[in-house]
C-alpha cells in the first residue's frame, strides 16, 4: 500500500504552484494520474520515486518509510523498490535492447529475469540492436522491460503511450495489463486518453492546479456514467460481429451477456477486453415477472 | 635538428592530458549538475587560459613557485618538489593552460544528454559513480574524444608558458615550441624548419582523426 | 451512436420527470425527456453545455412535406450516403446540425425510395434522447 501526502513549491513558467498531493493507493491497484499539463501529475511520480524531494510530508510503502520530513528520512531512488517508465522511454543509447536490461539486474540477481522479460515483451528480434534503431511502440516495450527487471512492487508509468498510434496503443496497453498481473505490481499511470484510462484502471484521480480534484472509478468520471441514462451498467466487451450494415456487440456485464447493436462508429475504437459503458433511457426496458 | 624535444613535448603532451582527463570529468561533471552560486566563478576560472596571455600564466607560477618565495621554499623543504625549470612544473602549468580545452567538450556533451537518462539509472538501483561510468560516459565518447585531441594538441602547441616556468634546459623542458625558437634565434633555419615540419604534421593528424571519429566516416567501416 | 453538443435552452419540470430542450444551433434544437429534475441533476441549469445523444436505430425517416406525426424532434436534411443490407439500410442524412445515422428497414427505403440527395426529415422520439453533460 502506498500512502503518499506531500507539499512542494513547483517554479514554472506561469510562476509558483503549490502542489499539494494526498493518496493512498491499496496493494495491486491500477490508478491513473489525470488532468491538464502542468497540474503536477509528473511531478508526483518524481518524489514517489525519490527523483525529487518533497518541501514537506511522508510517503509510506507497504509500512516503509520512503520520505518524512519530520523525521528526516529521505530513501535515495535505488533503494526506493520502483519501475519508472519515462515519457522519453530513457533507453541507453550505449548499449542494446539485452543490455538495457542487464544493466538494471541486481548484483546477486538471476539473469532468468531478462529472458523471461525479453520473452513477455515478445523482444528476441530485437534483443542485439541498440534503441537508436527502434520505433516507438519497440522502445516502449523495453523501456517497460527495463522497468519490470528488479521486479518492483510499484509500477509507475508517466504518459509512456502518448507517442503511439492507436493501434500500437492498444497492443502496449494489453502488455501493460499483463505485466500489472502478472508481477501483481502496483501501477500509477499518467494520462489524457479517456479509452485507456477505462480500460486499465481501477481508480483515476483528476489533478488540477497541483491538487486532486476529483476521484473515482473511471466509468462514473468520464462518459455514460455521467449521463441522464437511468439504465446503465458496465461491463467488458467479449465480441463485435458485423451484422447486415449494423455491428452486433456481445458484452458481459456480471455473468450475464448482453448483445448491443452499434454503429461502425462505435466500434471503430472497440475491441474485445475494452471495459465499457452500456446505458439505455430508462423508457425503452420492458419489465416482467418471473 | 635533434629528437629529444620533439619526444620531451610528446611526453609533456601525454602526462598533461592523462592527469587533465582525470580532473576534469569530476569538475565538468560537477559544473553540468550544479545549480550552486559560485557555478559561474569556476567556469569564468576554468575558462581564463582562452584569455589570458600564457605569459601571464606563466609568470605567477614562476613566482608562486620560486625558491625565493616562501611557497617555493616550503615545496622545495619539505616536499622536494622544484617546479621551476623542472617537467613536473611544465606539467603543472600545461594542465593549468589546457584546462578550458578538456572541460568545455566534456561539460557540453554531459549537458546535452537528457536528465531521464540519469534518471532511468537511479530508479534502476544504480548509484551516481556507476551511472556516470556506464551510461553517461559512454555516450559523449565524440565529446571525450574532442577534449583528449584537443588538450593534446594544445599542450604541444604552447610556447609562453613554457617560456617563463620551464626555460630552455635539454631533455627537461626543452620542447619543440622552444627549440624552434632557439633555432631561429640562431639562424639555424633548417633545424627550426625540421621542428616545425613534425609539429604541422601532428596537429593535423591529431585533428584529422577527430573529425573521422566525429564526423562518422569510421563508423561506416567499423560497424 | 449520433452525438451533438449544444446548450440547455428550456427545461419544463413535473415533479420527478422534465423535458429539457437542447440548442445545437440557430436553428435546430432537441427535446428530450429524462427522469431528473433541476434538483436531483445538477448540471440542468439554463445555459449549460450539453451533449445530445441518440442510437442510430430511433432514427425515423420520412420524405415530402407537412407530416402530421407525434414526433417533436425533427430535422431536414438530404442522404448523403446509403448501405443496403438485406434487412437493415444504414442512412446518412446530412443536416444543418451536422450529420446524422439512421438505420431503418431496407423494406422502408425501397418503399420510401430513398436514393442519395433525396430530401428527408429526420425525427427522433423525445424519450430516446439521452443528455450527456
Amino acid at each position: 500500500m502506498i500512502e503518499l501526502n506531500v507539499h512542494k513549491t513547483l517554479q514554472s513558467a506561469q510562476g509558483s504552484m503549490e502542489l499539494h498531493v494526498e493518496l493512498t493507493v491499496e496493494k495491486g491497484q491500477f490508478i491513473t494520474l489525470y488532468g491538464e499539463s502542468g497540474a503536477g501529475k509528473t511531478s508526483t511520480l518524481r518524489m514517489l520515486s525519490g527523483l525529487m524531494p518533497p518541501d514537506k510530508g511522508s510517503i509510506t510503502v507497504n509500512g516503509t518509510v520512503w520520505f518524512d520530513r519530520e523525521r528526516k528520512t529521505n530513501l535515495n531512488p535505488r533503494h526506493r523498490n520502483i519501475g519508472y517508465v519515462f515519457q522519453d522511454y530513457a533507453l541507453f543509447p550505449n548499449m542494446t535492447v539485452s543490455q538495457n536490461l542487464e544493466f538494471a539486474l541486481d548484483r546477486k540477481q538471476d539473469k532468468t529475469v531478462v529472458e523471461d522479460l525479453i520473452a513477455t515483451m515478445e523482444l528476441q528480434q530485437l534483443r542485439h540492436r541498440k534503441p537508436g534503431t527502434l520505433s516507438g511502440g519497440q522502445k516502449q516495450r523495453v523501456a517497460l522491460a527495463r522497468a519490470l527487471v528488479r521486479q518492483p512492487g510499484v509500477l509507475l508509468l508517466d504518459e509512456p503511450l502518448s507517442a503511439l498510434d492507436s493501434a500500437m496503443r492498444q497492443k502496449l496497453q494489453q502488455y501493460i495489463l499483463e505485466a500489472h498481473k502478472k508481477y501483481g505490481l502496483t501501477t500509477i499511470l499518467i494520462s489524457h486518453d479517456i479509452g485507456e484510462i477505462i480500460k486499465l484502471s481501477d481508480k483515476v484521480y483528476e489533478m488540477q492546479n497541483g491538487k486532486i480534484v476529483r476521484q473515482g472509478a473511471p466509468p462514473d468520471m468520464f462518459g455514460l456514467g455521467k449521463t441522464s441514462a437511468k439504465f446503465r451498467f458496465t461491463g467488458e466487451v467479449i465480441r463485435i460481429q458485423k451484422e447486415d450494415v449494423v455491428y452486433v456487440v456481445t458484452i458481459r456485464i456480471g455473468n450475464d451477456a448482453v448483445k448491443v447493436i452499434a454503429d461502425q462508429s462505435e466500434v471503430s475504437h472497440l475491441q474485445p477486453g475494452d471495459k465499457v459503458a452500456v446505458a439505455s433511457k430508462a423508457f425503452n426496458p420492458v419489465i416482467q415477472k418471473i | 635538428m635533434e629528437w629529444g624535444p620533439i619526444i620531451l613535448t610528446l611526453k609533456l603532451a601525454a602526462a598533461t592530458t592523462a592527469i587533465l582527463f582525470v580532473l576534469a570529468v569530476p569538475l565538468a561533471y560537477w559544473l553540468s549538475r550544479t545549480t550552486s552560486r559560485i557555478k559561474p566563478v569556476v567556469e569564468a576560472l576554468v575558462s581564463m587560459p582562452l584569455v589570458l596571455p600564457p605569459t601571464v600564466l606563466g609568470f605567477y607560477m614562476l613566482l608562486a613557485f620560486s625558491p625565493q618565495n616562501a611557497f617555493g621554499d616550503w615545496l622545495d623543504k619539505w616536499l622536494g618538489i622544484q617546479l621551476v625549470f623542472s617537467f613536473a612544473g611544465l606539467v603543472l602549468a600545461s594542465v593549468l593552460y589546457s584546462l578550458p580545452f578538456m572541460v568545455h567538450p566534456i561539460q557540453s556533451g554531459l549537458s546535452s544528454l537528457p536528465n531521464t537518462l540519469s534518471e532511468a539509472s537511479y530508479t534502476l538501483g544504480k548509484s551516481k559513480w556507476t551511472t556516470l561510468r556506464k551510461v553517461l560516459l559512454p555516450n559523449i565518447r565524440p565529446s571525450l574524444l574532442t577534449g583528449i585531441v584537443l588538450s593534446f594538441a594544445h599542450t604541444m602547441g604552447e610556447f609562453g608558458v613554457v617560456l617563463m616556468i620551464g626555460g630552455n634546459i635539454p631533455g627537461k623542458t626543452r620542447v619543440a615550441s622552444i627549440a624552434i625558437y632557439d633555432e631561429v634565434e640562431a639562424l639555424n633555419y633548417g633545424a627550426a624548419n625540421g621542428y616545425s615540419l613534425i609539429l604541422l604534421a601532428l596537429s593535423f593528424i591529431t585533428l584529422l582523426v577527430v573529425y573521422l571519429i566525429n564526423g562518422g566516416y569510421l563508423k561506416r567501416f567499423t560497424v | 451512436m449520433n452525438s451533438f453538443s449544444g446548450h440547455i435552452a428550456d427545461i419544463r419540470t413535473s415533479d420527478a420527470l422534465s423535458v429539457v430542450t437542447v440548442n445545437i444551433n440557430a436553428s435546430v434544437s432537441f427535446k428530450a425527456i429524462v427522469i431528473d429534475s433541476p434538483e436531483t441533476a445538477s448540471y440542468l441549469t439554463k445555459d449549460h453545455p450539453v451533449n445530445v445523444l441518440f442510437k442510430e436505430t430511433e432514427v425515423v425517416i420520412g420524405t415530402g412535406e407537412a407530416l402530421a406525426v407525434s414526433l417533436q424532434n425533427k430535422l431536414k436534411g438530404t442522404i448523403s450516403a446509403l448501405e443496403k443490407g438485406p434487412l437493415l439500410t444504414r442512412v446518412a442524412i446530412h443536416t444543418s446540425a451536422g450529420e446524422i445515422v439512421s438505420v431503418i428497414s431496407t423494406a422502408s427505403a425501397d418503399e420510401l425510395d430513398l436514393k442519395e440527395s433525396t430530401n428527408v426529415t429526420a425525427m427522433i422520439k423525445l424519450n430516446e434522447i439521452i443528455l450527456a453533460p
